[in-house]
């Protein structure tokens, strides 16, 4: 009963929070769906760890051990940015940046849109990485888009509007070509038994005859799947909403859409990596990522190096991240898969951690441009400061933050591989990002001691910031055994072993 | 008078009508005023609605007769009704003021045709002509050229309602394949399709209203203040 349950919890949330009218029913509502939803998600992976997949609804929820895994991160993300929210956007009413002109609506009802959005969005996700037919996967893929479009054009500024929109058109092409990709797919599958049916499309099915396939068919499905799941992840060169859309959102969404979000486009990904690696063997799948990996690693480079506003920095660090689990998707192996769910693990939590500490940095100086802040944030924010360096540290996989562990394994997995050239690459767009990436937010934290008075206490943001921080420093040195059996299956799943 | 089963018939029939929906196409992207291209689309459906139709009935597949329906009651009558309120309530200009001139427009929509029957080659099975499941197969090519020239006219218009619509014209080449390759996918991904369609263009609606009082104009091209 819990694979229903849990995406129908956050969604059950949304709704009550849109028909909620004060805004502590709408804190309580989210907090506990949230707190609920990470219970079952936790349920979910002890279950598939000791009794491997699970099935519900006649087939159509399905939950192996990258389903899990992926949903348990969803929740976690949801949890600790449901508390920050909380803070973050009692601070946005008082500031009075939910604006209330003339004929714009009101600030309340405003919160409430992003009250009953963020659920639905992580509803949405967790319906992703549960649905086993593939077109019900696009579906909800699509639905991740819908409800988070309104989330990026949220405060009603030119400038989120323009993300907004960028999202939306550029989203909505890809998802057009996952679709078409979707279609391709099924027909590669119509000489399978029972091609005809509603199972027709479920993973589970697919998966266990992908050498049936149609070859030609399948390799035209790859390249639109890789085009259209590629742009709801933001690999390059499809990746130029995601600066606007991380920097234009509320902080706590950011930080869903650049983590959790991610991972559900990569899963789509992941799922059908599986049968066409397992359809057309080595040679066309893996090289095809491999280069879109790299290029968007190589692309975010510069951008990283001469970026001016640091919302938009850590934007163009998920497009790099991003780019390195589709690398270590394409090189594959059973090392290959597992650096990808580990740095999944990894990612997940420290890049929601950076997003939620620059939040609070911009929250306090009401600017995201590092040049307008002429102190180091450090002195009067010292817990915030600390983290986000701490996290920066991580996130550029700094030994010995867990991230060093996971990307070591990916350019091992591609050496062994003989992808000398994708590892040499690999190892030199890494030191390009650390560069970049140490130096500003270096500057920005530990700067001087400047005039601005020092932030209150913030007990809702503080202390989502020091439970996801003790995570982040927690497993850097130790990885719980169940977590580690479920990252292991996972990847077993991907490299069909 | 009765249809007689014929599956040459219908296979005739299909490419006709598949045919018509290029031409209409091929017509969007060269037109230069809005509300044509909106009424244009809007026959669209129409075409796609009967090409379902023809294969149901050929298939004995009943299931695409409610794709049938939908994608008329949708595309055909719901979706441009809005589109054309959209533009009425803004009051923007009627020009479409493309990027590429219309006759250009026109013949690298032909170009992309071209790539089209490239691309669908592979897929292309002429001996099957004749059995019922393999009814409009040929037409894939159509689909893939639909496809491509939506895209070509979301690059190549400026307006946001013309990108809206672009966008709508490139999921009818989608909609096409689904039934030509597949003979209707299974219903419960029709029905997210076509909810996705509605709701996609509720979300842009609302963006457009959005965006026109915070700019004054329907011009995306002066949505350019994100930059690297």
């Amino acid at each position: 009963m819990i694979l229903p349950a849990l995406f129908l919890v956050p969604f059950a949330a949304g709704v009550l929070s849109y028909l909620a009218r004060r805004r502590q029913q709408m804190e309580a509502i989210n907090l506990g769906a949230f707190a609920l939803t990470f219970v079952l998600a936790v349920g979910l992976a002890a279950q598939v760890v000791r009794d491997g997949a699970v099935e519900a609804l006649g087939g159509f929820l399905y939950a192996d051990a990258v389903s899990a895994l992926v949903a348990g991160l969803t929740a976690l993300v949801g949890l600790v940015t449901a508390v920050y929210a909380v803070g973050y956007l009692r601070d946005d009413e008082r500031n009075g940046v939910l604006g209330g002109a003339p004929q714009g609506p009101s600030p309340h009802a405003k919160l409430r849109n992003c009250y009953a959005l963020t659920p639905l969005l992580v509803a949405s996700i967790l319906l992703v990485a549960l649905a086993n037919n593939l077109g019900v996967m696009w579906v909800a893929i699509e639905a991740t888009t819908l409800a988070s479009v309104f989330l990026v054009g949220f405060y009603g500024r030119a400038t989120s509007l323009e993300a907004a929109w960028k999202y939306a058109i550029i989203g909505g092409v890809g998802l057009s070509m996952a679709l078409f990709g979707t279609v391709v797919t099924y027909y590669s599958a119509r000489a399978l038994p029972g091609a005809d049916t509603l199972a027709g499309l479920n993973w589970s099915v697919l998966a266990a005859r992908a050498g049936e396939l149609d070859k030609a068919g399948m390799r035209l499905a790859f390249i639109l799947i890789l085009l259209g799941y590629g742009t709801k992840a933001g690999i390059a060169p499809m990746h130029t909403w995601k600066p606007d859309a991380y920097s234009e959102a509320p902080v706590p969404a950011a930080a869903i859409l650049s983590s959790a979000m991610l991972n559900c486009a990569l899963y789509g990904l992941i799922r059908y990596y599986a049968l066409a690696h397992r359809s057309l063997g080595d040679g066309f799948v893996p090289q095809l990522l491999i280069l879109f990996g790299l290029l968007s690693m190589g692309l975010s480079v510069p951008f990283v190096l001469v970026q001016r506003n640091f919302r938009r920095l850590l934007a163009y660090h998920t497009i790099d991240h991003a780019g390195i689990m589709v690398t270590a998707l394409g090189i594959g192996g059973a090392l290959g898969t597992l650096g990808l769910m580990l740095h999944m693990t990894y990612h997940t939590i420290a890049k929601s951690l950076l997003f939620l500490c620059a939040g609070n940095v911009y929250q306090h100086y009401r600017t995201d441009v590092f040049h307008d802040i002429k102190e180091g944030v450090i002195r009067s924010m010292p817990l915030t400061g600390a983290i986000f360096l701490m996290a920066t540290l991580a996130i550029v996989g700094m030994p010995p933050f867990s991230l060093f562990q996971s990307e070591f394994l990916i350019v091992n997995a591609a050496f062994a591989g003989g992808h000398y050239l994708a590892g040499v690459l690999f190892v030199l767009f890494g030191a390009g990002v650390f560069a970049g990436a140490i130096l500003h937010v270096g500057k920005l934290v530990l700067g001087p001691v400047g005039p601005e008075v020092p932030a209150p206490r913030r007990p809702w943001r503080d202390s989502a910031l020091l439970a996801m921080g003790a995570l982040l420093v927690a497993i850097a040195f130790w990885l719980p055994g169940p977590l580690l059996a479920l990252i292991r299956s996972a990847a077993q799943v991907v490299a069909g072993e | 008078m009765t249809l007689s089963p014929d599956p040459q018939f219908g296979d005739k029939l299909i490419n006709l009508m598949a045919a018509l929906v290029l031409v209409l196409q091929i017509a969007m992207a060269g037109h230069r005023w809005l509300v044509t291209n909106i009424r244009i689309f809007g026959v669209q459906p129409f075409l796609l609605a009967s090409i379902a139709a023809t294969i149901g009935w050929f298939n004995h597949a009943p299931h695409l007769y409610f794709a049938a329906i939908l994608t008329l009651a949708l595309k055909g009558i719901v979706v441009p009704r809005l589109l054309e309120q959209v533009v009425q309530r803004v009051g923007i200009r009627q020009e479409i003021e493309p990027l590429v001139n219309q006759p250009l427009s026109a013949i690298v929509s032909g170009g992309l045709t071209l790539l089209g029957y490239v691309v669908a080659e592979s897929f292309h099975r002429p001996d099957a002509g004749g059995a019922p499941e393999s009814l409009g197969h040929n037409t894939l090519a159509v689909a893939v050229s639909l496809f491509l020239i939506g895209f070509f006219m979301m690059i190549n218009r400026r307006k946001a309602v013309t990108q809206v619509l672009a966008l709508l014209s490139l999921e009818n080449g989608l909609f096409l394949a689904a039934i030509s390759l597949t003979y209707g996918m299974p219903l419960v991904v029709e029905l997210g399709v076509f909810f996705d369609v509605l709701v996609a263009v509720m979300v842009l609606g609302v963006l457009v209203h959005r965006i026109r009082e915070a700019f004054d104009s329907m011009d995306v091209s002066k949505l350019d203040q994100l930059r690297g």
